[in-house]
């Protein structure tokens, strides 16, 4: 069977069983057996077995709880009041609102958290129920949480540079320095959109109290205390050299804690509810990377990411026409796996193009994550979608049309660091000065 | 049978959410021995060089745990994301089969897994494989929980799947957040 | 037939071009009869699962670094205690002397050594020079094993867990200010961002093995088998050769970007040969008879 035909049969079952409402974790296993056990001769269920033991007992990943029962933590303490009350005075002038809170949280926890579901996760849990009860229009505080999530990628720390940095060999440190513009730069861009469609629609913005002066501003912000604890606490313990970013996660954690004790939100009931909700969080995302750690390995013995990308690589493109159709494969490919998984799979292969045509690898990091970060966002596998799927209870289409600006704002930024490379390479630049 | 299948997953539940702790706790553990360090070292200008043994290790092996000891619990409070959007709709005999097809699909690739991971367990404990860090740990130890997790998940696959064969609405149904 | 093959390094990686280049060698020896499909970069199977992978049949062959199996048995750990071998010339020595035993632990998991090709020798990095033993007292070192954590202890130094990922991040905030690594791993880590000081200790040469499943290899014809293990024997020939050539490269590139590249001075390196006799000692301790046959043909040159 030729491989394009295989690729189309198997993306067609993708769907199928999806649609037909297996969940999803079953399904990314079923289209990984079927694709091993027709087209391989490869023994399916011992590897199987590898596989998800190898992708599931993972150091690397064993912030995504811990951050994710942060949240749930700081989902049942007042935290969530007090971030609003600290920072709705200062953004009830600008358009758009509280809205901005979503991208501001997301782009300050992004500060600690290595991975966009987290993100999306901890920020949603505590800003959906607020923004709900205020009438903000629900399609742009899921569409404002789903791009925002993505920073949880960009801005370091990033497991996704972390792996990339593995399998080229680049600098995690300059990888992870050079995230840090392109990251503003999404928050400036998501802010501006905020903005403008706010203009737009005013009717669909609340609104707020507006008549505090400077000195009431100053002081309600004093709300924001716990979370600058918080963050200094998650932050610092890195900087000083005590924690690396995984014992960063359980630090918060136990800040967390120790913040919603003080404020008298902790209780053993909140305790056991806030514990078992990242319990299930945590195995339900946990579950679906194993199933993509699977599809993944089948795809690699049925060789399918390899052609696909062999016969890109027949094209000789200019390196422009490489990065534009590379983007697409990328878009495509995220549709359906995991961005950890689209480039454990696909950079090896597609690495020497890119050298070839005179790309910087450190750049190319960077463009990798912001065009993976499009996948956590596509339908129908896109861990953003799936989490505020959870959070809101809307389902996947309705989630994924919320986030399309913000998608297209993510395919603006590929834009702007393609036109202008310093955007990515100017603060790793800076490394070499000092 | 009913009241021991509860338990069963009550508590597969409980363990992984003590994973969870456990996970937290021996971090946290490393991070205090680096503080006591780094005080240590500014006070005497030595650090002790506390070290928890293969903490990352550990904390991995742990995560395995939580993750698959929660899976029967996840699946019947609905915490299992699935699609949704075409069979949200439906009710009467098209929903039931639907949820047939899932909890009976559910139920035996969960089965298929369940083999292999046991298989996987038996070949660790027979070739006594070890961990690779400072602590050699035999391996099918932290595999035992995945391949327990996988059975129980199946176990409560089955027993939704025999309940929607009798007509009664799977135990999830409801709770799931992907119903809206 | 066509083998799919796991391997943990990445495509501009010395080990795994080595690697390529073994496979298109059997190719052309066998006229296309044997394809070797080498998934790089842990692609396939991550590096953990590559041994067990290849024993129970998943893959038919895979390239693993044989020092991860010290906890299993002693005697896998013999090119990785410290200052044992410290030349390629030794590491030669050590390997002829060791591979017997190395290959019939291997056999009793079902697979067979096709080759095996060093990482070039394992050097002291640092963030402030060490001219003695002394400098190296409470110095946070990083270890990442029984072996490297001994090595601290014995050198006075603080041993510290960071994983390798974190590496760079640990040595900028002063978690870790020193650790033994190859020159490939320090230059691929652009440790000129975190440090300033190389020192040639050339401690160890650890090496990466190519195992093929013996059941596998057992069910190729004699003519096919014998084009595998020729590519084999030349592929561990150019290894060799080419982890020199990468020692000299990795070591110009430190160098060219600005750290300190110098040979340990003699009271350092005396101290640290010390230390490795104590190693060597306890190390001869743990793998028993088959590590005590090892090193006697190892010392009878
Ligand atoms: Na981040
Ligand atoms: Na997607």
């Amino acid at each position: 069977m030729s491989t394009i035909l295989l690729t189309v049969l198997l993306i067609v079952i993708m769907f199928a069983l999806l649609a037909s409402g297996l969940w999803v974790a079953l399904s990314l296993l079923g289209v990984g057996m079927v694709g091993m056990v027709f087209f391989t001769d490869a023994p399916t269920g011992q590897i199987m077995a590898t596989t998800i033991w190898g992708a599931s007992n993972s150091w690397a990943l064993a912030a995504l709880p811990l951050f994710i029962w942060m949240g749930e933590i700081l989902f049942r303490s007042r935290l969530s009041e007090e971030l609003f009350s600290g920072l709705a005075p200062w953004m009830t002038r600008l358009p758009g609102r509280l809205m901005h809170v979503n991208i501001i949280g997301c782009g300050i926890f992004a500060a600690v958290s290595g991975s966009s579901a987290a993100t999306a996760a901890t920020i949603g849990k505590m800003s959906i129920p607020e923004l709900n009860k205020r009438g903000y229009a629900e399609r742009m505080i899921i569409g404002t949480l789903a791009g925002s999530g993505t920073l949880g990628l960009l801005i370091p720390p990033s497991i996704i540079l972390i792996v990339y940095g593995v399998a080229t060999e680049e600098s995690i440190a300059r990888l992870f320095v050079a995230g840090v513009l392109p990251g503003i730069m999404l928050v400036v861009f998501f802010m501006g959109y905020v903005g403008i469609w706010s203009l737009l629609n005013p009717t669909q913005v609340p609104r707020e109290r507006s008549d505090l002066g400077l000195m009431q501003k100053i002081y309600s912000a004093r709300n924001l205390i716990p979370v600058v604890l918080l963050i200094a606490g998650v932050i610092g313990s890195i900087y000083v050299g005590i924690a690396s970013p995984t014992d960063a996660a359980a630090i918060g954690v136990a800040i967390a804690l120790l913040l919603s004790w003080v404020s008298g939100t902790l209780s053993w009931k909140t305790f056991v509810e806030g514990l078992m909700g990242a319990t299930r969080t945590s195995c339900m995302i946990a579950m679906i990377l194993a199933g993509a750690a699977f599809l993944t390995v089948a795809m690699g013995f049925t060789g399918i990411p390899r052609l696909l990308a062999e016969w890109i690589g027949s094209l000789g493109l200019t390196p422009y026409e490489l990065l534009a159709a590379l983007t697409v494969f990328f878009v495509v490919l995220g549709c359906f796996l995991d961005g950890i998984s689209v480039v454990v799979l696909t950079v090896a292969v597609i690495l020497p193009l890119v050298e070839q045509a005179g790309i910087d690898l450190i750049w190319f990091g960077i463009y990798i994550v912001i065009v993976v970060e499009m996948s956590q966002i596509t339908p129908p596998v896109g861990f953003n979608l799936f989490v505020l799927q959870a959070l809101t209870g809307k389902n996947i289409l309705y989630v994924a049309r919320a986030a399309l600006p913000f998608f297209l704002l993510l395919v603006l930024a590929v834009v702007m660091v393609v036109a202008f490379p310093e955007i990515v390479t100017f603060l790793p630049s800076q490394l070499d000065a000092s | 049978m009913r009241t021991f299948l509860d338990a069963l997953y009550r508590l597969s539940g409980a363990f992984a959410a003590l994973c969870l702790i456990a996970i937290c706790t021996i971090v946290l553990l490393q991070v205090g021995a680096n503080l006591i360090d780094a005080v240590a070292a500014a006070v005497t200008g030595t650090a002790i060089g506390l070290v928890i043994p293969s903490y990352a290790e550990f904390a991995g092996f742990f995560l395995a745990a939580a993750s698959f000891f929660a899976l029967a619990y996840t699946l019947r409070t609905g915490g299992h994301i699935r699609v949704t959007l075409f069979i949200q709709k439906m009710t009467g005999l098209p929903r039931r089969i639907v949820e047939i097809w899932c909890t009976g699909t559910g139920a035996a690739m969960a089965g298929y897994l369940a083999y292999y991971l046991v298989l996987l367990v038996v070949e660790s404990w027979e070739y006594n494989d070890l961990s690779t860090g400072m602590v050699a740990i035999p391996i099918w130890i932290p595999q035992l929980p995945m391949a327990l997790g996988v059975i129980v998940l199946t176990i409560s696959l089955t027993d939704e799947f025999l309940r929607v064969l009798r007509g009664l609405p799977p135990s999830y149904e409801g709770l799931e957040s992907g119903e809206g | 037939a066509s083998w799919d093959m796991p391997t943990p390094y990445p495509d501009n990686n010395f080990h795994t071009m080595n690697i390529k280049e073994f496979a298109e060698d059997v190719a052309k020896a066998t006229d296309g009869a044997l394809e070797i499909r080498v998934h790089s970069g842990g692609s396939l199977f991550k590096h953990p699962e590559i041994k067990n992978a290849v024993r129970s049949g998943q893959v038919p062959i895979g390239e693993f670094l044989l020092s991860r199996l010290s906890n299993e048995n002693a005697v896998f750990q013999v090119d990785s205690v410290p200052f044992l071998a410290t030349s390629y010339a030794d590491g030669r020595r050590l390997w002829a002397a060791s591979r017997e035993k190395i290959e019939a632990l291997l056999e009793k998991q079902n697979m067979m050594v096709l080759f095996a090709v060093p990482w070039p020798p394992q050097g002291l990095y640092a963030n402030k020079p060490i001219e003695a033993l002394d400098d190296l007292k409470g110095v946070k070192f990083r270890a990442y094993n029984t072996a490297t954590e001994r090595l601290a202890q014995l050198a006075g130094a603080v041993p510290t867990q960071v994983e390798a990922a974190d590496v760079p991040q640990a040595f900028a905030t002063g978690q870790v200010q020193a650790m033994i690594t190859s020159p490939s791993t320090g230059a691929n880590s652009k440790a000129w961002d975190f440090l300033d000081h190389y020192y040639q200790t050339a401690a160890w040469l650890p090496k990466n093995v190519v195992v093929v499943n013996t059941r596998t290899f057992r069910k190729l014809d004699e003519a096919t088998r014998q084009a595998v293990l020729d590519a084999a024997a030349r592929a561990e020939e150019r290894g060799w050769a080419a982890s020199e050539a990468e020692t000299n490269a990795k070591e110009a590139e430190l160098k060219d970007n600005g750290i300190k590249v110098s040979p340990p001075n003699a009271a350092l390196a005396g101290s640290l040969s010390d230390i490795g006799k104590s190693m060597v000692a306890e190390w001869k301790e743990t793998a028993g008879a088959d590590g005590a046959a090892i090193l006697a043909k190892y010392e009878n040159k």
